[in-house]
Order: structure tokens, then C-alpha cells, then sequence
């Protein structure tokens, strides 16, 4: 009789560490996904549910990605998706639309920032993804030099008035190839490796003049004088203010530029502040470096969404990870451990803000933010326009025949994915 | 029946080497004449012959085919002479000869990326070494892969840096099979170091010459690893060779049919090569 208990208990508790749900999804290495791991017991005791995580470079997630999303059933229960991704997944019909259970659990999407509801929320007027966190641009710069007394009467020699934080993108240029001239650092540490760095880059320039690369009925409208000036200030920032070697530079080499103290700004992810004014990493600069919304008030916006695949097993308990990830409680802690929020009530948070001040000026950035046409094909178009923008820059191409191939191309590719006729 | 064994017996060779070579070309094949992409991953509708049309008419296709043809000519050409001249080198009796093997085969070994990696330290604009010793003597370092008027030529160094261990090594091996009888009836007929080389040595080295030459050819047409680390492709276009070309319109514009299509007009370019050097080479001689 004994052994025979001892057998059933055996069996129910082999049944039930079977019957237990493991939400498996691929992440990237990056300081997002280990806050996250380290909060995922809370999640597992609250709902029995255990979460596992396979850590990749971002380079190998969309190929692995694509392979699972095309199989008869994932691997993947749940997916962290890059903004660039965010027209792809959904055109291929790989994405759960998500309004079912946002309603049948009354999750509450409104402190999310319109923007990132924009950019990784919804497409075509369907929620696929909830946002995760953002990687917004803006611009970073050292203040040291905007306060340098002497730079500051021959720029007002030069130009007749005070030297000072850009608010435009002609002046923004200008102070660049001021700094370049008479600072003796690069005016500014740009990334034009033809490519998403340089795609990246220059959408700021065109948001920041005004411009866009298409209006919402997804006519180009890049090919316009603003867009056109927008090149042109590009072109003229990376031949006569940039970092030698500009022309093949990537983040990286902007990163240790700036960290060198070898430039006076840099357009770049917001991110890049704490690194570039952590004392141990960049000692000569730190301290001395602060983040500014992008010159002209638009930048480029960037982010991450969570998705439930369709070929998911377990989607209702992938939207529970969801729902629990981006709770209010679970977010402010996410906030406080170094999150990049998305949600305004986040951004906003006193305790949140007294941890990390410069939050005040992502909010801007991210409240002005815009997003890059975001459809089936926007890695290829970043590849497209990156490489004209990179022929312009290089002097293989006039501005006027690089803009205008630029916009060619993204015709194309709008028609290609059946967006226009 | 020795026949019938003899089927038997080559069957499982055959059926793994129809398996392995033939399945994936000729599923390539098919892929080039279908709309297939990653969106709509279906071999219908059949599209013919549209995709190879537009190849050819697009002019950033036709500019990485003329690219990927003078790469090729440069890595090929430079590691030929180069590697000739180590192996000759090597040929003479020396002390110490192991540690000269030993040294001219680290290239070899070392994965691609990692030699991207280690030139791109190398050539940094302002770290890297050369800068800063162009710099102590003077001069200003040119920008090796944001110039588009270096990119191509600096990529083809750095390959023929990996790439000439190889060449030299088959042709040490070609030296030392050679027949010792012409080349001491050369010496005793007074020829010099040079003639001797140029009338005997070269002419006697011809088809392993001929070998290193189509497979180093056939390895530079499809370089995509050190472009991929060293320049996407830039400035401009001024790096954007076949294979890299093929790999973008693939995993950036989805597009499988085309890239095979594509692929099959990069191995059209390599067995038309490799064809003109069989008859010049082999034929000829």
C-alpha cells in the first residue's frame, strides 16, 4: 500500500511538471533582456509558467526568426520584434493580432506614447505588438565646448550671434563646421557606412528639416526640396565636419569617437548618453556630454514590440508574459534598473526621474519623434536609400540625382509590396 | 551482371552526390523561374526568364559584375605573383625553412571575418597602426575603406594577404615535384638564374599555375565575408561585389527567386572564366 502511494505520488508529480507551460523566446544580448531575466521568478511564481530566454547578437534574430516563423510550429511562444521588422512580420500574416486579448484582459494601452504605439504597435490599423522599449535618436553633444569662452567670441565674430545648442538643421551644420575649424575635434562623429547606419543618420537630417519619406497614403514624397536640402546638409556635415573615415564609420566608431573625446556631437540613439558619461568607460568626456531632441525637433524614432506568433502553441499563456511584463508594477522596476520605457507614466515617475534625469529629455525626443515607412520591405529600403545617400556623400552622385534615385527606389519598393499602383 | 554489381555498387555514391550537388541546383534553378519569396514562399505564378531580364537591366547589378570581374583579376593576379615569388623563395635552400612554413600558413587559418577584423584595426583611420606610423613619418594615411577610390583595392590587399599562403604553398609543392633534368642541363648550358626560370621553371610549372588559378578564381567570385565585415558595399557602390549583391536581394528584399537567378548568373560568369583558363592553360600547352 505504501509503495503504491509513494508510485501515485510519483506520477502526479511527473503529470504535473509536464503539464507545466515553458514560454520559450529568442532575445537579444542586450541590457533590456537581462533586466527582464532577472525579474522572470516574480512572473513564474505568480503564474506557475516558466519563461525561457535564447540570447543572440542582433544579427542572428531576424534569419532565425524567419526560419521558425515560417515552420509549421514555433519555437518561439512569444517574440521580441525590431521596428524594422514591424511591416514584415504582420504583411506575411507570421503575427497574432492582438486586440482580442487586449480586450478580453482589458489591458490598458493608453499610457503608451502615441509614437511608440505608431511606430511598433500598430499596421495597418491592426495591433500586432505591444511596445517594449524604445531606441529614439536625438542629439548628443558636449556642453564643455558649447561653454568654451573663446570658442564663444569667434563664433559670434563669425556669425554675429551666441554659439549655442542648434535649434535648426542649418544650425546645427554650421556649429559643426565651426567646432571642426576652430575646436580641433570633429564637428560631428557620423556613421555613413552605406547601410542602416547611414540610412538611420540621414532620416534625422530629413525629419529634422522638415521633410519626410512619404506621406500616409504612401506617396514619396522625398524627393522634394526639403529632402533635397536635407541631403545636402548631410553631405556637407560628413565632408567637412565628420570624424576621418566617416564614409565606412558605424556606431561603434561614433561610440569612441565621442568617448575619446574626439568630437563635439554626434545624432545618435539616446541610449549612447549614459555610456558616453560613465566615468569609467569615456573619463575624458564624462560629465561633459548631455542629450539634446534632435536639431529642427523631429528625430528618427526606434524601437521593440512584443509579439505573439501564429504558429505559437501557447499564445494565451505568451499574452499572460506580456500582460505581466508590461504591467505598471513591473515596468517601474524595469524603469529603475536602466529600462527604456515606452509608457509615459514611466518616463514621468518621480522615483524613476530621480534615478535618471536626463528621462525628461527622452520624453521630448520620443514625443517628437517619426517613424521611417515601417512595411514589408524596410531593410531593403534602408539598403536602398543608404547606398545613394552613401554615392552622394562620396561625390559619385550629385545630390539632386541621389535624392531623386532615392526616391525611385522607395517608389519601387512601395509598389513591390503592393502599397501603391 | 558485373555491369549490374557495378551500378549497385555506385548507387549510394550517385544517389548521395544527386542528393548533396544536384537537388539544391536544380532547385535553384526552378527558384530563378518562379516569384518565390519569403512573403509568399509558393513557386507559382511561373515568371520565366523576367528575373534574369531585369538583372540586366539594372545598372547596380551590371556595376557588381564588372566590380567582382577586376576583383577578381587584382586578388588572383596579385596572389599568382606574390605567392610565386614566396614559393621561389622557399624553393632555394635555406636554414630554418619549418618556421617559414609555419609562419606563411597562419593566414590560411584564420577565418575570414577574423582577417576583416584585424585588418579593419589595422587600417582604422585614426587607430590603426598604419595611420599612426604613416603619421610619425609625415604622412597623412589615405581613408583605406571610406575613399571609394581605395575601398576596392584595399579589400583586394587584405585578400591576397589571406589568400597568398595558399597560392604559395601549391606552388612550393609544384616547384619541388618539377623534373631536376631540365634545369641541370639549363645550368650546365650557362643559362642565369632568370632564364632558367622564365624558359624552364615557368613553362614546366604551367598546369599547377593553371590550378591556382581556377581555384582562386572560382574562391574571389564569391567573396561576401570580408565586404560584409569591411565596407557593406560602400562607399557609394564602390565595393559592392556579386555575392554580397546576391545576399542583399535574398535577406533584405526577401526575394529568393531573383537571387537565384542571380546565383545562376554568378556561376555562368565563374565556369565561363574557369573555361577561358582550362583552354588556355591546359589545352594550349
Amino acid at each position: 500500500m505504501k509503495a503504491f502511494k509513494w508510485l501515485l505520488a510519483a506520477v502526479l508529480v511527473l503529470g504535473m511538471a509536464q503539464a507545466q507551460v515553458v514560454l520559450r523566446a529568442l532575445m537579444e544580448d542586450v541590457p533590456e533582456t537581462h533586466i527582464i531575466q532577472k525579474l522572470l521568478p516574480d512572473f513564474e511564481k505568480k503564474t506557475g509558467i516558466k519563461v525561457e530566454f535564447e540570447t543572440v547578437q542582433y544579427g542572428a534574430m531576424h534569419d532565425k526568426l524567419v526560419s521558425q516563423l515560417l515552420a509549421p510550429e514555433s519555437s518561439y511562444d512569444f517574440l521580441e520584434v525590431d521596428f524594422l521588422w514591424a511591416g514584415e512580420f504582420p504583411a506575411a500574416g507570421w503575427l497574432e493580432p492582438l486586440e482580442p486579448y487586449v480586450e478580453k484582459s482589458g489591458f490598458d494601452l493608453s499610457p503608451y506614447l502615441p509614437s511608440m504605439l505608431d511606430l511598433v504597435g500598430y499596421y495597418k490599423g491592426k495591433l500586432y505588438m505591444v511596445p517594449m522599449y524604445n531606441y529614439a535618436m536625438g542629439l548628443i553633444y558636449r556642453t564643455d565646448l558649447l561653454e568654451d569662452p573663446q570658442l564663444k567670441a569667434k563664433y559670434r565674430e563669425l556669425y554675429g550671434k551666441d554659439l549655442g545648442l542648434p535649434q535648426t538643421l542649418a544650425d546645427y551644420v554650421q556649429t559643426s563646421i565651426f567646432m571642426k575649424k576652430y575646436a580641433g575635434v570633429a564637428g560631428a562623429a557620423m556613421q555613413g557606412q552605406r547601410g542602416d547606419p547611414n540610412f538611420m543618420e540621414f532620416s534625422n537630417y530629413v525629419f529634422g528639416n522638415g521633410g519626410d519619406f512619404a506621406d500616409g497614403s504612401w506617396h514619396v514624397t522625398l524627393d522634394s526640396p526639403t529632402g533635397e536640402q536635407a541631403l545636402d546638409y548631410y553631405v556637407k556635415n560628413i565632408r567637412q565636419a565628420a570624424q576621418k573615415g566617416a564614409l565606412n564609420a558605424n556606431l561603434d566608431d561614433t561610440y569612441r569617437e565621442m568617448c575619446e573625446g574626439r568630437a563635439w556631437s554626434m545624432i545618435t540613439y539616446w541610449w549612447m548618453l549614459p555610456q558616453i558619461n560613465d566615468s569609467a568607460k569615456c573619463p575624458k568626456v564624462a560629465g561633459k556630454v548631455n542629450l539634446a531632441v534632435m536639431p529642427g525637433s523631429h528625430g528618427v524614432n526606434g524601437g521593440w514590440g512584443w509579439a505573439i506568433p501564429r504558429n505559437s502553441a501557447n499564445k494565451e499563456a505568451a499574452w499572460k508574459f506580456i500582460e505581466w511584463v508590461e504591467s505598471p508594477e513591473i515596468i517601474k522596476k524595469r524603469a529603475l534598473m536602466g529600462h527604456a520605457p515606452t509608457r509615459r507614466d514611466a518616463l514621468t515617475d518621480p522615483d524613476v526621474l530621480a534615478k535618471y534625469p536626463y528621462y525628461s529629455a527622452v520624453l521630448k525626443i520620443l514625443e517628437g519623434a517619426k517613424k521611417v515607412p515601417i512595411f514589408a520591405y524596410t531593410a531593403e529600403m534602408e539598403d536602398v536609400i543608404g547606398r545613394e545617400v552613401s554615392q552622394a556623400a562620396a561625390g559619385q552622385k550629385d545630390v539632386k540625382a541621389a535624392i531623386h534615385d532615392a526616391a525611385k527606389g522607395l517608389y519601387g519598393l512601395f509598389k513591390k509590396a503592393g502599397l501603391v499602383k | 551482371m558485373r555491369a549490374r554489381v557495378g551500378v549497385l555498387f555506385a548507387s549510394p555514391g550517385v544517389l548521395v552526390l544527386a542528393g548533396v550537388v544536384a537537388f539544391p541546383l536544380v532547385y535553384a534553378l526552378l527558384l530563378s523561374f518562379s516569384s518565390y519569396t519569403f512573403l509568399k514562399p509558393t513557386l507559382t505564378p511561373f515568371v520565366g526568364l523576367t528575373h534574369y531580364v531585369e538583372a540586366f537591366h539594372d545598372p547596380y547589378f551590371l556595376n557588381a559584375v564588372k566590380l567582382t570581374t577586376l576583383y577578381a583579376f587584382l586578388t588572383v593576379g596579385m596572389s599568382l605573383l606574390v605567392g610565386l615569388s614566396i614559393a621561389v623563395l622557399l624553393f632555394q635552400p635555406a636554414p630554418g625553412k619549418e618556421l617559414y612554413y609555419a609562419v606563411i600558413s597562419i593566414p590560411m587559418l584564420i577565418a575570414p571575418v577574423g582577417v576583416a577584423l584585424i585588418w579593419k584595426m589595422i587600417l582604422h583611420p585614426e587607430l590603426g597602426i598604419v595611420t599612426y606610423i604613416l603619421s610619425r613619418l609625415g604622412m597623412n594615411a589615405p581613408d583605406f575603406f571610406g575613399d571609394p577610390h581605395y575601398a576596392l583595392f584595399t579589400l583586394a590587399l587584405v585578400d591576397t594577404w589571406q589568400q597568398v599562403s595558399f597560392v604559395a604553398l601549391v606552388l612550393l609543392a609544384g616547384l619541388r615535384s618539377l623534373p631536376k633534368e631540365p634545369l641541370e642541363a639549363a645550368l650546365v648550358d650557362g643559362a642565369s638564374f632568370f632564364q632558367r626560370f622564365r624558359l624552364v621553371t615557368l613553362p614546366l610549372l604551367r598546369p599547377v599555375i593553371g590550378v591556382v588559378l581556377i581555384l582562386q578564381t572560382i574562391a574571389e567570385l564569391r567573396t561576401y565575408d570580408l565586404v560584409y565585415v569591411l565596407t557593406r558595399g560602400g562607399p557609394g557602390a564602390a565595393t559592392d561585389l556579386l555575392a554580397y549583391f546576391i545576399y542583399r536581394k535574398a535577406f533584405l528584399g526577401l526575394d529568393l527567386g531573383g537571387a537565384s537567378a542571380l546565383a545562376y548568373l554568378l556561376l555562368f560568369l565563374t565556369l565561363g572564366l574557369v573555361i577561358f583558363y582550362y583552354r588556355r592553360v591546359f589545352q594550349e600547352s
